[in-house]
């Protein structure tokens, strides 16, 4: 990573908190849009950052967003006390998804999260202790679409 | 006419006593107190009005044409916004507030509603032809056509490229009247009457045309009272009221001022309607990263309950739809548009933008990322130091925009009244 310029900002993500739901990456895909990054890069991010914000909203009482941004890459990283994921092999799989049908009236819930983050990042790697909770890692590189 | 700003909102430094309340609630944090009084960032402004809701001292200006300019032209034609059938008490018939649109001095005066459902009928035929991108924006607001360019590039090849009705009528209006009348095209004036300041800079200024059709825009506010001398005299005369008895209303096109308005038809497709501008903000932030790809068309109109909420009607907006729908009900789904004319005109691109509405990007904190980069650090440093009280003495509307004014160059920390007294 490039030392010389980095942003750094954290957020805190408010478990349950639906209504609020997605402002956080919206501040990230803001302050992206700032710093004149290559838009599909601003896009990824975002589409990334959304699908972390959210997994904390649904399954955890709290937890941050911690985003580190240079001029060559976009770091975020999304930690919660949720109930942590027993499975990360499994829970990446498109499709599997431990939502309450309550979640899946609101829209949520098709296991399509963890995998739609893998698609939009870099890298992307998730640690968990079950019952304490989940952190997820992802980087996005800061350059233009391949042509 | 007037001359062309490139906005047609303007601050009246007489009237501006310089408080906040502009000033807190312009969506796009356009305006600024600079030396007592309000000021505009063009750059910023798109044009939506809000702060003419919010000045308790009507000290915001609305460059709309005025009735005078009128003279300039041989022959005068109106083409009338639907929500003004809404501003009139409920005994007054569309049909007499178009005959007194030409007592009070208009040649000709054209009737929306039948373009607003032949518009409808190309949108989804447009739909049915294009299955990507989704959703679609329909664009009849140009609020949000100016929005998108600026804050939500990336969803401009979103926006339906059909043009709105009232360029659509002032379209077949110019096409034809020059000849039939054998008039000078310079020496007919097509004018549209405006619940809202945004159509004059879509007329001066359009997003996806190289010249609107139409010469100008009076605003509601502006005509409401000629229009209401003469329909008091209309009582008196009641054969007058059928000399023009040729208007054919459309039922599905008389609503679509409303928000809804344009989804209402649309039986086979999935759709969704928005109207006020946080909302609107809201959504489109979501349609931005993909959240909305399920959705076939999302309506977006910047005033609340639609173009009856514009910023230069008269009637409340709660009497002006309840009296818009009652017309809605009264005249049904029965269509007065032909479908054949709908393909020939729709097929012939008759209808279409005459270029895709362009992205307008905002310049970033700085061109080079790694500048821009520093400056959102010492932002951030800055808004620590600022006491967050939002309170908009410093000419900034809250404290985040001091800071991103200061780190702009735009501003100094000892605007902040707090500060200058921590320095004391």
């Amino acid at each position: 990573m490039n030392g010389d310029f980095v942003f750094r900002q954290q957020f805190e993500i408010k478990g349950g908190d639906f209504s609020r739901g997605g402002e956080v990456s919206c501040e990230v895909k803001n302050l992206l849009k700032e710093f004149g990054l290559p838009a599909a890069s601003v896009r990824r991010a975002a589409i990334a950052s959304y699908e972390a914000e959210m997994n904390v909203i649904m399954y955890a009482d709290h937890g941050f967003l911690d985003f580190s941004v240079t001029p060559l890459e976009i770091r975020i990283v999304v930690e919660d006390n949720g109930p942590g994921i027993a499975d990360i092999e499994l829970a990446m799989n498109e499709g599997y998804s431990t939502a309450t049908p309550e979640m899946r009236e609101l829209g949520f819930g098709a296991g399509m999260g963890l995998s739609n983050i893998k698609k939009n990042t870099d890298r992307f790697e998730i640690t968990s202790e079950v019952g304490k909770g989940a952190r997820l890692s992802m980087i996005i590189r800061a350059e233009e679409r391949r042509a | 006419m007037t001359p062309k700003s490139r906005h047609p909102l303007s601050i009246n430094e007489e009237s501006c006593v310089g408080c906040v309340h502009c000033l807190v609630n312009c969506p796009t944090k356009a305006i600024r107190i600079k030396n007592g009084k309000a000021r505009l960032i063009n750059e910023l402004c798109i044009d939506c009005g809000e702060c003419i809701r919010f000045c308790p001292h009507g000290a915001i200006d609305s460059q709309t044409t005025s009735f005078s300019d009128l003279s300039a032209f041989q022959y005068k034609v109106a083409i009338p916004t639907t929500v003004l059938y809404g501003q009139f008490d409920y005994n007054v018939r569309p049909n007499d507030i178009l005959f007194a649109l030409r007592r009070i001095g208009f040649d000709q005066v054209y009737e929306l509603s039948s373009i607003c459902e032949l518009t409808n009928a190309a949108l989804e035929e447009y739909l049915q032809d294009n299955p990507k991108p989704r959703p679609l924006i329909a664009s009849t607001c140009p609020v949000v056509v100016r929005l998108i360019q600026r804050r939500f590039p990336s969803l401009c090849e979103h926006i339906v490229p059909i043009e709105p009705p009232r360029e659509i009528a002032a379209k077949i209006l110019r096409a034809n009247l020059s000849r039939v009348l054998k008039i000078p095209p310079t020496d007919i004036g097509i004018i549209h009457i405006t619940p809202c300041p945004a159509k004059m800079v879509s007329i001066n200024f359009p997003a996806s045309l190289e010249k609107s059709y139409l010469d100008g825009a009076i605003s509601i506010r502006d005509i409401y009272k000629p229009i209401c001398q003469v329909l008091r005299r209309n009582e008196d005369e009641a054969i007058l009221r059928h000399l023009f008895p040729e208007t054919l209303l459309s039922g599905i096109g008389i609503g679509t001022a409303l928000s809804g308005g344009e989804t209402r038809s649309l039986k086979n497709h999935r759709t969704i309607a928005v109207s006020g501008i946080q909302d609107t903000i809201r959504i489109l932030n979501q349609a931005e990263i993909g959240l909305l790809k399920d959705l076939d068309l999302l309506e977006c109109m910047v005033c609340p309950d639609g173009c009856v909420g514009g910023p230069l009607v008269v009637e409340n907006r709660f009497l002006a739809k309840s009296r818009i729908l009652g017309l809605v009900s009264a005249l049904g789904d029965r269509t007065v548009v032909d479908n054949a004319d709908i393909n020939l005109l729709f097929h012939k691109d008759f209808l279409s933008f005459q270029h895709p509405v362009k992205p307008l990007e905002m310049p970033p904190l700085d061109a080079d990322p790694g500048q821009a980069i520093q400056k959102a650090n010492r932002r951030n440093d800055l808004n620590k130091r600022l006491p967050q009280k939002d309170c908009g003495a410093c000419g900034a509307p809250d404290c985040r925009t001091l800071a991103d004014d200061i780190v702009r160059g735009e501003a100094v920390l000892a605007d902040c009244p707090f500060m200058s007294k921590e320095g004391k």
